[in-house]
């Protein structure tokens, strides 16, 4: 219907033509102006050697590809991007799970059901700066609750040192990284859920399959399309993220909790290495815009 | 015995499932505002005493009235929360229109786009426009913190609008310009009325995003008169590293307009999420 609606209206407003561009276009000129020249810009800058002195004046010598091979031969970019991808994945991993375990938890129905599960989005809309916050405390060493929590479960023999310890300081990251991410799946997924007809577990309950295998064979087949679109919604976002791992470790100690886009914010707004900032950033981008095509393509292929 | 039977196959046995798995997700909120009214004895006792013994207000009266930079702060963070919101609504309505009815070509494009909010990490921008609006002259300006949150809101606000506007027929602005509208004022008089749970959800969506901005706070801002409290927070923390309960005090401040807004809203920033994320 919309189409022939369409093509009538492309015959009549053949005259209104121009004049329907003009929605677009402040749109479309302020992201060309506030994005895609920014980006241009970055990539620019990657090919210059810029210092302080010359960020401002565009003088900057040209360098080629120098600061990308100074990002590849950087001893603190390998750990980082191996950082980055640990993160991801077990952020990943405990916000689908977690999420999904509570989505289908909430599409019971029970007094209270809807709103309660609304409240979960509560992490998911205070600034992140106050939950990592809030987690820095939660994780202090000596005084902190979760400590005490792990101590009195029996888990732990000594106080875990979260934010100061190069081995854990990377897994403190994460874990307020899944608390913040869980909300947003629960959401996502609950919606999922709700798409499947009722009808259909009453036909599995009437053949006999346990609770168990009606998730696996008559549920988990039919979301799959909407849990890969969360996956990867979630791998997008995850992979870039600055907030939380800044403010709760600021990448340390010594570049142990180091994420892409923390590493090169220091390289940048720290040690003013501006070309390479800028090539690290574009790298990450190349990344991130692959994974959208990727995106794009799974949920094509899904309504198609 | 009977009634609590009774009670339990209405559901009101999971409800107190419920409200646990709600209780323990939500604790650091509980923990956060409950460390803000505590004496620096009292939030360091080991074992943590869960429930406080009595209440101290003296925490936030420190740092929200005796510390004069922080309702300051708080006047910031609301002007650039609600300059983003009108900036991206203004901007995205018309577009997110041209996007879903008129006949265009160009749409893949723009679709593309739509996903940059995604996929921009946002420290890409902060150098460029720091460069750009030190050019322009204009560094150290809510206007440059607004320009920049629109950048990354205004793609995703696009792809919220959009099919608000598609499930508006056609036929209506056509109507109107049998009636002798133009296209614009169809639009603006008889399209986007109807579409206000779009820019109701779209808008509170851009208004937490705004307010819950560091990164754009921390490096194109730099006097404490523009600093909004995401990096008026950061900056106390640093400084103040031990001192729990005033940090938690200044967090909760930081928090509650954001939480106060979602309460209100709540289903708006549900239909958000599933809106931007679930393509039709």
């Amino acid at each position: 219907m919309n189409e022939s609606n369409s093509e009538r209206g492309a015959k009549r407003s053949v005259t209104h033509h121009w004049s329907d561009y003009l929605f677009i276009a402040p749109a479309a000129i302020f992201l060309l102006l506030f994005m895609v020249f920014p980006l241009i810009f970055n990539v620019l800058m990657s090919f210059r050697d810029v210092q302080a002195s010359t960020l401002l004046n565009f003088n900057a010598p040209w360098v080629g590809l120098a600061n990308y091979n100074k990002v590849f031969e950087n001893p603190t970019f390998w750990p980082t991007v191996r950082n980055t991808v640990v993160f991801t994945a077990l952020s990943l991993l405990f916000q689908v799970g977690l999420g999904l375990a509570l989505a289908v938890f909430y599409t019971r129905n029970f007094p209270g059901a809807t709103y309660m599960r609304g409240l979960f989005l509560i992490a998911w809309t205070i600034p992140v700066v106050v939950s990592a916050a809030v987690f820095r405390w939660l994780l202090d060493a000596e005084t902190g609750v979760i400590n005490y929590v792990l101590q009195s479960l029996g888990l732990i023999k000594e106080n875990i040192q979260w934010l100061a310890d190069a081995r854990y300081s990377l897994l403190a990251t994460i874990i307020v990284n899944i608390w913040l991410g869980i909300p947003f799946n629960l959401v996502l997924l609950v919606a999922a859920l709700q798409t499947v007809p009722k009808s259909l577990y009453e036909a599995s309950s009437i053949d006999g399959a346990s609770r168990f295998q009606t998730f696996r064979f008559v549920t988990l087949p039919l979301i799959l399309p909407a849990l890969l679109s969360v996956v990867m919604l979630g791998l997008i976002y995850t992979f870039k993220v600055f907030d939380v791992v800044y403010v709760t470790t600021q990448g340390g100690p010594l570049d142990a909790s180091q994420v892409i886009s923390t590493l090169a914010y220091k390289l940048t707004f720290s040690q003013f290495r501006f070309g390479e900032g800028a090539a690290m950033l574009n790298l990450l981008f190349l990344v991130l815009f692959v994974l959208s095509l990727l995106y794009l393509r799974s949920v094509n292929r899904e309504s198609a | 015995m009977k009634s609590f039977m009774s009670l339990y196959k209405k559901g009101y046995g999971l409800s107190l499932v419920s409200l646990l798995l709600l209780g323990i997700f939500l604790f650091p909120i509980y923990w956060m505002v409950v460390t803000s009214l505590r004496t620096s004895t009292e939030i360091f006792a080991y074992p943590p005493q869960f429930i406080p013994n009595h209440i101290d207000l003296t925490y936030f009266r420190e740092v929200v009235f005796e510390n004069e930079k922080v309702l300051p702060y708080l006047r910031n963070s609301f002007l650039v929360g609600a300059g983003t919101t009108l900036l991206t609504l203004l901007l995205a309505s018309p577009a997110a229109y041209g996007l879903a009815h008129l006949p265009l070509r160009g749409k893949n494009l723009l679709l593309l786009i739509s996903l940059s909010s995604l996929m921009f990490p946002a420290i890409m921008l902060a150098t460029p426009m720091f460069v750009m609006f030190s050019q322009l002259g204009f560094t150290n300006n809510f206007l440059g913190l607004i320009i920049a949150n629109t950048a990354l809101s205004l793609p995703f606000a696009i792809t919220v609008l959009r099919p608000f506007y598609r499930s508006i027929p056609t036929e209506l602005s056509e109507a109107a310009r049998v009636d002798g509208c133009t296209t614009w004022t169809a639009f603006w008089r008889i399209i986007l009325p109807l579409s206000r749970p779009g820019l109701l959800t779209a808008g509170i969506f851009t208004f937490l995003f705004g307010w819950g901005d560091l990164l754009f706070a921390i490096s194109l801002v730099n006097s404490d008169n523009l600093r909004p409290i995401t990096a008026g927070l950061w900056n106390y923390m640093g400084g103040n590293v031990t001192k729990w309960n005033l940090v938690m005090a200044l967090s909760t401040v930081a928090m509650l307009p954001p939480l106060i807004l979602f309460l209100f809203a709540q289903r708006y920033v549900v239909a958000g999420l599933t809106a931007g994320s679930v393509k039709e």
